[in-house]
């Protein structure tokens, strides 16, 4: 049902620099490279449920209330790229950082683009709802520990292999839990901004005080 | 009557269907475990177990998938109490029947190391104290598993802490035949078997046709009895109902038994009707056992090796007469290790030997530590190593995987210690034809003591086939006869006794020019004469080059296809003797994604590091140290060349993987410095000692190796404790290396109380404190989620946004 035929490396670019780094052909020769690695690893996979409002066991925190107002279901989804991810990146930390970086940076996007696609794969099941973006436990002041809520309710562990540590981290590492409100009316538009990105921790724009402007 | 009477006296043993299918049809809620109905609704529970019996199940899980402590936090009963309860509630079920209960261990729910961050030695205890609460159970079943060693954890809590009880063991597959965690069936099915569980097989995850391939893949690899336990087809999405009826659920079964199916029920979707139907259904079939694929095999928990030809052990793990070795023992280096056993695979390499044994350090702990490390990046099954039976047992615990023993002589210490480890963890062993009277002269003598090892080991249960006799190569300088009795009782073991053969094979040249010749010619001798474990260096082209033509002469290798692949694009080295350029590890030096022109006047040092060209710069740093001392090159060519470099990415033109191509190249540059300051004795190159380490419950740490790599080629000494990193581990090194810098990462907002808590530590010893009752140890943190102010607050020295801002810090501490 997912298939991640191509990765979007100018996003992928966006972490290994910032915009003012002119490319040049054998960074274009490493991405080849790396994208086509991190295209055979990835077993992408994803787990979805759809709830109906209100959830007690889903809130927690003023964000999310917010982030779900005026919706009548919500749609807890759990997505991972594998383990097999992480192995490589481990293998690849010891053989050769530089390749590593791009690596890691290009299944950061992949794992995105797995979520984007079951955004698409939500609007054919449900057409007629109106869909919030994705949000995620750790956003705003949305506790991270409600990670085990997720992957409890959607047997992840059992399912596709995903759990997280005593710190609420996933593991394996390139993965996702998130919750997308749907309504049967138009939602206002809500910016997304960085508190709710899954790319946050490893941004270069956020890193030098900038903004990617998503 | 008891697991093993039943087993024997039934064709088939009928197991249960899904109890978790059963409490959801009813309808009764509980809390997320849905253990505890054990203790809020007995009876139901009871009732369900009942209604398979009543199907027609000789056995029945208890309800404790989920009942260990990590699963059970806050849910307000022990894992005690839910144990015991739940199997009370299963045995109510069997009064007066001959049905069996059985504790049902599932996965913890945290992945272990090195995916995750549970130890081995915590999930270990974890199911420990469910089989301390086993006492009812007439056997442990440990199910539903994607990751080999955690099962093997299950196995041996259950083994020590529910000694005597039968074992069986499923593993949950996909199609591909593999687990979420890459371990393939046929490792599974090896590493299990060697684990001594009474039965084994496959659970859950699909329907019985599509287990039917993997169930089959497990079966050449083990004689013990098969489970099979699919679900009942794919679960609808939005209605949950399980595709598969139970007539067509029993029809598969019946097709599959002829792989060795003994075991049979149902898992996720399945009812006391599939049961019923699958009993009728095997009512006129008979138990077929599958037959086992000949010959020993290894395997590591993705990777299986037969030893059904030679096959390579790579040896260079080991730190007799190596130096930089040594060193990197010495200073937990592991990173060097874990180098040393991919370049031996990618060498050619397909069993890799583990030796860490140095006086000064604890060898026990090391071994661990380093099979750990290697086993998360590397496939290749292998060779644990030591003449410590304590570190060998230690070893054979932590190994993920069926390993080779090496070694066990034929002193009697050494057989009644060794051998019984062997038996213990299913392994394979290499015996030594050496013992109290040290290494015979004769090949006879030899031949005799390689007979007394395998009738012990015999004697112990351990198979034959599982025993490689080294005939011990003795140098050929000193006694030069001694060659031709290592061949002959090589030939003599192999031909009489049966036994696969391994032989350690460079000692034959010591003292002789040119060693590389003598040792390919002995090792093409020797495996003329049967040798199938060649201990060599791999990364010798001439022996590696060796066993495989000789793989071709002798029809082993089929079409010369492995041959073929690992030479066709072989080009002969130059003339002068310089040996061909290895295939570069990592981006090929044309491939580097630097175009920055030629700088004008850098000197071709200078510029092979900006452009990042790891073999230009050691040839450089060659050239230059003819006319200039190694401390001037760094401090007047290798740091102001990183300098630029790091400047050009503060200022947005070039791209992060570049910045560390240019490290890399400095580190080739370093190295080659480094051996000249060894050889001349010059002076220590080193500005400055610092600890790396990524914060306790942090697991992101691949900034934190970014930042290793600057500071490696800046000249610091790295102390990389690694990631999930405890506090008192940081504050102990400190003490203990008389550092002057810490560096800490953490990546989520939940890990930065670890950062604070270590801080604090580092502050509060008194040993790191100077006279003024300031602190001696400067901290440098950074990481996503760390901001100045932050780093401010909890009172750290620097904050560094990126590597290029910790090395800029370290230069501040160390005044360089």
């Amino acid at each position: 049902m997912i298939r991640l035929e191509a990765l979007d490396r100018a996003e992928a670019v966006r972490y290994l620099g910032d915009a003012r780094v002119q490319m040049n052909s054998a960074m274009e020769h490493l991405l080849d490279e790396c994208e086509e690695q991190v295209l055979r690893v990835a077993e992408p996979k994803f787990l979805y449920k759809v709830k109906d409002l209100p959830c007690p066991g889903l809130m927690a925190g003023n964000d999310i209330a917010e982030h779900l107002a005026g919706c009548s279901k919500a749609v807890l989804l759990a997505a991972t790229l594998g383990t097999g991810i992480d192995r490589m990146l481990r293998v690849e930390q010891v053989k050769d950082m530089s390749r590593a970086v791009v690596l890691d940076a290009l299944a950061s996007v992949a794992i995105e683009q797995v979520c984007r696609q079951f955004d698409e794969f939500l609007q054919g099941e449900f057409p007629d709802l109106f869909q919030t973006f994705r949000f995620s436990p750790g956003y705003g002041d949305y506790p991270i520990a409600l990670q085990k809520y997720f992957l409890t309710e959607l047997d992840a562990p059992k399912k596709i292999g995903l759990t997280t540590n005593d710190n609420f981290l996933l593991v394996p590492t390139k993965s996702v839990t998130a919750v997308t409100g749907l309504s049967e009316t138009e939602l206002p538009k809500r910016k997304r901004g960085c508190a709710s990105c899954n790319l946050r921790g490893s941004c270069n724009y956020r890193q030098r005080g900038d903004h990617c402007g998503f | 009557m008891d697991f093993k009477t039943l087993l024997n006296e039934r064709e088939f043993l009928f197991l249960d269907g899904a109890t978790g299918t059963l409490i959801q049809k009813s309808g009764v809620s509980y809390d997320h475990n849905p253990e505890t109905l054990n203790m809020t609704h007995p009876d139901l529970i009871t009732s369900f177990h009942r209604a398979y019996i009543d199907a027609g199940s000789d056995l029945v899980y208890a309800n404790t998938f989920g009942a260990n402590s990590y699963k059970l936090e806050g849910c307000g009963y022990t894992t005690d109490a839910i144990i015991k309860a739940a199997l009370q509630n299963a045995k109510a079920a069997t009064e007066g029947t001959e049905v069996l209960v059985a504790l049902d261990v599932g996965p913890i729910g945290q992945l272990l190391e090195p995916a995750g961050a549970l130890s081995f030695e915590d999930a270990y205890d974890l199911f420990a104290e469910e089989m301390d609460a086993a006492d009812e159970a007439d056997v442990i079943v440990i199910e539903t598993m994607t990751d080999l060693y955690e099962a093997k954890a299950a196995v041996l809590a259950a083994r020590e802490h529910a000694p005597g009880k039968p074992i069986l063991v499923t593993m949950t597959f996909e199609t591909t035949g593999r687990t979420f965690a890459g371990v393939s069936a046929e490792a599974a099915a090896l590493t299990l078997s060697g684990l001594g569980v009474s039965a084994l097989g496959v659970n859950c995850s699909l329907g019985p046709k599509d287990l039917e391939p993997v169930i089959e893949r497990m079966s050449h690899y083990t004689d013990l009895p098969l489970i099979f336990k699919p679900n009942a087809g794919l679960p609808d999405p939005n209605s949950s109902e399980y595709d598969i009826v139970p007539q067509e659920f029993a029809d598969a079964v019946r097709s599959i038994t002829k792989h060795g199916l003994k075991l049979v029920g149902g898992c996720c979707g399945t009812t006391p009707e599939y049961i019923a139907c699958m009993k009728k259904a095997l009512a006129d079939v008979s138990y077929t056992p599958q037959t086992k694929e000949e010959g020993p095999v290894v395997c590591s928990a993705s990777t299986i090796v037969h030893i059904n030809g030679p096959r390579i052990i790579g040896e260079r793990i080991n730190p007799t007469g190596k130096k930089l070795f040594k060193k990197a023992l010495q200073e937990n280096n592991i990173d060097y290790i874990l180098n040393q056993a991919l370049s031996q695979v990618e060498a050619g390499a397909e069993i890799l030997d583990v030796n860490v044994g140095l006086p000064e350090i604890d060898e026990k702990e090391m071994m661990v530590k380093v099979l750990k490390a290697i086993q998360g990046v590397c496939d290749a099954p292998l060779q644990v190593d030591s003449t410590k039976p304590d570190v060998l047992e230690a070893a054979l615990r932590a190994y993920n995987g069926r390993p080779i023993v090496n070694s066990v002589n034929g002193e009697e210490k050494s057989l009644s210690t060794v051998l019984p480890l062997v038996k213990k963890y299913g392994a394979t062993v290499v015996g030594l034809t050496l013992d109290e009277n040290g290494i015979p002269k004769t090949a006879e003598e030899r031949f005799q003591i390689a007979k007394r090892i395998v009738e012990r080991a015999e004697a112990l249960g351990i198979p034959r086939e599982d025993v490689f006799i080294d005939c011990l190569t003795l140098t050929v300088s000193a006694e030069q006869a001694a060659c031709k009795e290592t061949l002959e009782g090589l030939h003599r073991v192999k031909t009489e006794l049966g036994c696969k053969m391994a032989l350690g094979v460079s000692n034959i040249s010591f003292g002789l020019p040119y060693r590389e010749l003598v040792n390919s010619t002995f090792l093409t001798m020797a495996l003329e004469e049967g040798l199938d474990l060649p201990i060599i260096n791999p990364n010798v082209d001439s022996m590696t080059g060796a066993v495989r033509a000789f793989r071709v002469l002798r029809g082993i290798d089929e079409n010369s296809l492995d041959y073929i692949s690992s030479y066709q694009n072989y080009t002969p080295p130059a003339a002068g003797g310089a040996a061909p350029a290895a295939p570069a590890s990592g981006t090929p030096a044309s491939n580097a994604p630097t175009d920055t022109a030629e700088t004008a006047g850098a000197s071709p040092l200078q510029n092979a590091v900006l452009k990042g060209l790891k073999t230009e710069g050691a040839n450089a740093t060659k050239t230059m140290l003819e006319s200039k001392d190694p401390l001037s090159i760094v401090n007047e060519e290798l740091i102001p060349a990183l300098d630029k470099v790091g400047a050009d990415f503060e200022a947005g033109k070039i791209f992060l993987p570049q910045l560390i191509q240019s490290a890399n190249a400095a580190q080739e540059c370093f190295t080659v410095i480094k051996e000249e300051i060894a050889r001349t004795g010059s002076g220590s190159v080193s500005k400055g000692k610092v600890i790396l380490a990524t914060v306790k419950g942090d697991i992101h740490d691949i900034g934190k190796n970014i930042v290793k790599v600057l500071l490696d080629n800046y000249g610091y000494t790295v102390i990389d404790l690694g990631r999930d990193v405890d506090p008192k581990l940081i504050v102990e090194t400190a003490l203990k290396e008389d550092i002057e810098a810490v560096g800490l990462s953490a990546l989520m907002t939940t890990t930065l109380s670890s950062m604070e808590e270590t801080i604090a530590l580092l502050r509060k010893e008194p040993a790191l404190q100077n006279a003024d009752g300031t602190s001696k140890v400067n901290v440098m943190v950074g990481g996503a989620v760390v901001t100045p102010d932050y780093a401010e607050r909890i009172g750290a020295d620097f904050y560094c946004r990126d590597a290029k801002a910790t090395v800029d810090a370290c230069k501040s501490v160390f005044k360089n």
